[in-house]
């Protein structure tokens, strides 16, 4: 436990995140994510789900304790091999002029690297994806005229295209149609099975988490419980996490 | 004098025109008019959808204080004597250290997240103005045309201020064109593009130290008060009418210069001051083509 395991994706060593004003965000987080995992991060609103996805991805840098990225500190290197749907899978303008084909192509830019312009094999790429994902006679619309569901893929094959190793998703269903919902997770078991991606999905969703997510870890604040999907749901930790402010009950080594 | 003759009648406008148009300071004013143009509106595409927009205000502004320091010293004895014949050309690049300096600064600003965005700009504006003007007193008496660069005098445009912003836009299309993939991305959201490994910071910087760039290559030909609108409205009508970040890019630099043809003629028909003239037309075609849009759409409506 003490040294960082170098199978592991993400591994986080007693991290705390204070915000700027004094507010704890997250408090003594230890958390590793091993390959072809699919960890489904639980917690009510405000418990910091966000802030913790956002330490995996550099964002946010810890104030306390140590985040590594495939047994490294977290640099642009590792940053590329990760796939990253934002909350709200959307423009940050809607009114940006930009089409499905193009927002998906920005997923290419890190890997393509710079000084070097997008080739036919980044094109190649992103078609494969669009066909993929049902996105392909969408390709030419401008993302702002979506509905929630297909902004929703098209943030997704954006993180596609660069061949992600690890994929994290924040509240990535919130406003989406259960049909969407359905399929969209289909998808992504797909690509935990078939193309062994590891997936880090954070929801105040349990439901849908716990059918796809091989391990849980609740947090509110610190850690509530991490553990596998099976022994989550039979426990009563879910209502503990919501309603209790308790200390650590379990947290299971993950060899 | 010829420029006064529109008291004679519209046919003897034209015709006087029509004669203008083969002086040499016609069309040195049309062919940096049209490189302006060009520079400015490719890069508001990326300030405008940074949302940004009041970038170029603040950095004309803190452009006004560079020019002033520049006057404000060359007015000093010492300098004077020790720059002689770069002495005219010496407020400008003074103001260019300063812009160049603010541009970083007022990125530094908005990326710290401690003060508001449009409030940093707003700072940087009325420091550079409250400095311009308490150095422009203090240097009074000096020559200092204060009403061409306020409004700019595109008509009195020399053949090495062309040279020179030639060479602005080749340096800054070459960057643009460089890093354009990362620039959009930047654009489109900079927090994504961080986390995918993007060094956004560097991307950030450039668009406005770019900025500050076309502010003083703009200066002489709209001036200070209206360098900014040059970069907002080509970019805001394009993205009214564009599907895609390539057409909006396209787009932008081809209404920055129809505003150009247009206004600049128009302004020595009138007889009024071309940088104003030049920026209403870009005004009115932003109008007409929201007005076209509307129509359009309405049309679309009533379709069955």
């Amino acid at each position: 436990m003490q040294t960082a395991n170098s199978s592991s994706i993400v591994d986080l060593e007693k991290v705390g995140v204070q915000y700027e004003g004094g507010v704890q965000a997250l408090e003594n987080i230890s958390l590793q994510v091993y390959q072809r995992d699919i960890v489904g991060i639980i917690g009510p609103n405000g418990a910091g789900k966000s802030t913790l996805l956002s330490v995996v991805l550099g964002l946010v840098k810890p104030t306390t304790g140590e985040a590594r990225l495939f047994g490294k500190p977290i640099s642009s290197d590792g940053l590329r091999r990760v796939g990253y749907v934002p909350q709200k899978a959307q423009p940050r303008d809607i009114n940006f002029p930009s089409t499905v084909y193009e927002t998906v192509l920005m997923g290419r830019v890190p890997k393509a690297g710079l000084f070097h312009r997008l080739g036919k094999q980044d094109h190649q790429k992103v078609k494969e994806v669009l066909e993929q994902l049902e996105l392909f006679d969408l390709k030419d619309r401008r993302i702002g005229l979506l509905s929630g569901g297909q902004s929703q893929r098209v943030f997704l094959a954006k993180a596609l295209v660069s061949d992600p190793e690890l994929l994290l998703l924040d509240e990535p269903t919130s406003g989406v149609d259960a049909h969407s919902r359905k399929e969209f997770y289909d998808v992504l078991g797909r690509l935990n099975q078939e193309s062994g991606v590891t997936l880090i999905l954070s929801s105040h969703d349990i439901g849908i988490v716990t059918t796809l997510a091989k391990r849980v870890v609740c947090i509110n604040r610190t850690l509530f419980f991490c553990g596998d999907t099976s022994e989550f749901t039979s426990s009563s930790i879910l209502a503990k996490t919501y309603d209790y402010p308790i200390e650590v009950v379990r947290h299971h080594d993950h060899a | 004098m010829i420029i006064r003759s529109k008291w004679c009648g519209i046919t003897t406008t034209l015709e006087t025109f029509f004669t203008l148009l083969s002086a040499g300071f016609i069309q040195r004013a049309f062919i940096i008019g049209t490189i302006i143009a060009v520079l400015s509106s490719i890069l508001s595409v990326f300030v405008v959808l940074k949302r940004v927009s009041l970038i170029g205000d603040g950095l004309a502004h803190t452009a006004f204080g560079g020019l002033a320091l520049g006057y404000y010293l060359s007015s000093l004895g010492y300098f004077s004597i020790a720059l002689g014949n770069y002495l005219d050309v010496f407020p400008i690049w003074v103001a260019a250290v300063v812009v160049v300096l603010g541009s970083i600064g007022i990125t530094k600003a908005i990326r710290s997240a401690k003060v508001a965005g449009d409030a940093a700009v707003a700072l940087f504006l009325q420091l550079g103005l409250a400095f311009g003007i308490v150095l422009l007193s203090l240097s009074r008496g000096f020559g200092i045309n204060l009403e061409s660069l306020l409004f700019g005098s595109i008509l009195l445009v020399t053949s090495n201020q062309i040279i020179l912003a030639s060479a602005i836009l080749a340096i800054t299309l070459g960057l643009i064109f460089v890093f354009f993939k990362e620039l959009v991305y930047t654009t489109f959201d900079e927090v994504q593009a961080r986390a995918a490994g993007v060094e956004t910071s560097f991307f950030d910087y450039l668009i406005s130290v770019l900025a500050g760039i076309v502010v003083i290559a703009s200066i002489p030909i709209v001036g200070v008060l209206l360098v900014s609108a040059l970069l907002v409205l080509p970019a805001v009508t394009s993205v009214q009418v564009s599907r895609s970040f390539k057409q909006t890019m396209i787009l932008s630099p081809v209404f920055g210069i129809i505003s150009v043809i247009i206004g600049l003629p128009m302004s020595i028909i009138l007889d009024t001051a071309s940088g104003a003239t030049i920026v209403l037309t870009g005004l009115g075609i932003f109008l007409a083509v929201l007005g076209a849009k509307r129509l359009t759409k309405s049309t679309v409506k009533l379709a069955p």
